[in-house]
């Protein structure tokens, strides 16, 4: 187990611009051009979302940290930016070791290919090496329990069998730093479970996990620092059992 | 990740740690391409032969189009087997990130592998489709020349300029969803604007400037000179089409590279 910091978050501001999120068309960019050109005003100038604002902390190796807020806080913002799937507008980030994630199970499976084939792409996907996967291929199908369905496309399997695979997958894959997004949310009770007694497993081995719930009990359990985001800022970081007892009280003033 | 003494040094590192995933990516793009039909990897063939009988019927049987001194199908199906790489690999190459949306906007990979896998599986059944064009050299009876090393720089020189087209485009469509319609248009305009049903011999000498505008015309024109024709190709326009490959491609690794950060904010 090593204490330095595994994860570093310095200064970190994220916008969405919320005319770009959908489809650009051509005729906004020449038309954009045009106003360029003819130095016209843009008609719009706060069309942003600020998902992030100055956002700093650090996360050392083998700590548990967990992120709650409501929805729309810059959670899973900060997920992705830890992953590299998207970038700050300003700030630093930094990020040591192999990454693994458990988001949104499933994004990298195929429909048309077989069960034993999605467990060969999705373990590339998720950075494994194909003689990896075929060293723990066994213990990905006993967990995902889906030894009979191996070679018929999935497609045809289960919405469970579906989930299973794709968590059975990303179980297997040793990553340093385990990134965790409300996986909770779906599958049900047994399944849950599976999750979190991986993640304990994970947590006793020493790995770093950043972990974003809804499910209060879970992040009392599990984590060992709490971060409370609101609209984007960190409002609080601490114990866990006082973090949550705070977010619970601002909720209810709210209301 | 922090930024290294040598930016391009760790771009190529990074490719490189993540070959497995290209493999894995191009091994489901083949399979899935022909999943459920029933004729499957017969595709392939089938897509520059049907078109090679459709051109020999019109323009060679109905409107009498010179093939040279090689017979009309051979002369077209050597061309439309490089062109149908081209088409099927920028038409899938373009669309490759935007089809991938939920992987390109979930997980962390370099995004390039996603249009590479697409072309490398077209490569795939560019190198199938040639076995039917090794048939008919016997059929046909054509000479084998020395000439046919002139491949090893034309086929990369495709390659390259497909590739460099592919990353620029599906960078493109991710932003613009125009390029999905535009593009079948120029495709066509492309088709008519290369020697490949026609030969440049049947174009006066007063046009041939105009085909120097377009890299893949004297790709194709050499590609069927040292194939069906076995004669030395004409070095100069090679030479140019050469460089232009070579600098659309890494202008598209560049433009994509610029463009990727925002993919999965857009996408």
């Amino acid at each position: 187990m090593s204490f330095q910091e595994v994860i570093k978050f310095e200064k970190v501001t994220k916008d969405y611009d919320l005319s770009r999120l959908k489809y650009g068309l051509l005729v906004d960019t020449f038309s954009g051009l045009f106003n360029i050109i003819l130095r016209r005003q843009q008609k719009s100038i706060n069309n942003k979302f600020v998902a992030l604002k100055d956002v700093t902390f650090s996360v050392s190796g083998g700590e548990t940290l967990g992120i709650i807020g409501r929805n729309g806080a810059g959670k899973s913002t900060i997920l992705k930016l830890i992953s590299k799937i998207t970038y700050p507008d300003t700030g630093k980030i930094t990020a040591v070791g192999r990454i693994g994630a458990f988001i949104e199970l499933g994004a990298g499976l195929h429909y048309e290919l077989t069960g034993r084939e999605n467990i060969y792409l999705y373990g590339a996907i998720l950075g494994m090496k194909r003689k990896e996967i075929r060293e723990k291929f066994d213990d990905i199908v006993n967990f995902a329990g889906i030894r009979k369905f191996l070679d018929i496309p999935i497609k045809k399997y289960s919405s469970g069998m579906y989930s299973r695979l794709g968590f059975s997958v990303c179980a297997f894959c040793d990553p340093d730093i385990l990134l965790v997004d409300e996986v909770l949310a779906v599958g049900d009770a047994s399944f849950q479970n599976k999750c979190l007694l991986k993640m304990e497993e994970f947590r006793k081995s020493g790995k770093t996990i950043v972990f974003v719930s809804h499910n209060l009990d879970a992040i009392k359990a599990i984590c060992s620092r709490v971060i409370y985001l609101e609209k984007g800022k960190i409002v609080k970081v601490g114990k866990p059992k006082d973090i949550v007892n705070f977010y619970l009280s601002r909720v209810e003033i709210k209301n | 990740m922090s930024i290294g003494i040598n930016p391009t040094k760790e771009y190529f590192a990074e490719l490189w740690r993540f070959r497995e995933l290209y493999y894995a990516l191009t091994v489901r793009e083949i399979k899935v391409r022909y999943k459920q039909t029933t004729l499957g990897i017969g595709w392939a063939i089938l897509q520059p032969l049907a078109l090679t009988i459709i051109f020999t019927v019109v323009f060679s049987f109905l409107l009498n189009f010179g093939s040279g001194n090689a017979p009309y199908p051979v002369f077209a199906y050597s061309a439309l087997l490089v062109w149908t790489f081209f088409s099927n690999a920028i038409t899938f190459g373009s669309l490759s990130v935007v089809t991938n949306g939920n992987l390109v906007s979930k997980i962390y990979f370099p995004r390039e592998l996603l249009p590479f896998a697409t072309i490398t599986a077209s490569l795939f059944d560019f190198v199938i489709a040639s076995l039917i064009f090794l048939l008919m050299f016997f059929y046909f009876d054509l000479k084998i020349t020395p000439n046919l090393f002139y491949l090893f720089l034309i086929i990369p020189c495709i390659f390259f300029l497909t590739s460099g087209l592919s990353l620029i485009l599906s960078a493109l469509n991710v932003i613009f969803r125009d390029v999905r319609f535009i593009l079948p248009m120029a495709l066509q305009v492309i088709f008519y604007a290369t020697p490949i049903i026609y030969s440049l011999n049947n174009i006066p000498d007063k046009y041939h400037k105009y085909f120097a505008l377009n890299p893949l015309a004297p790709l194709i024109d050499s590609f069927r000179d040292v194939t069906v024709l076995g004669q030395k190709p004409d070095l100069l326009p090679l030479f140019i089409a050469f460089l232009v490959s070579l600098i659309i491609f890494i202008g598209g690794l560049i433009f994509f590279r610029m463009k990727e950060k925002v993919f999965a904010d857009v996408i």
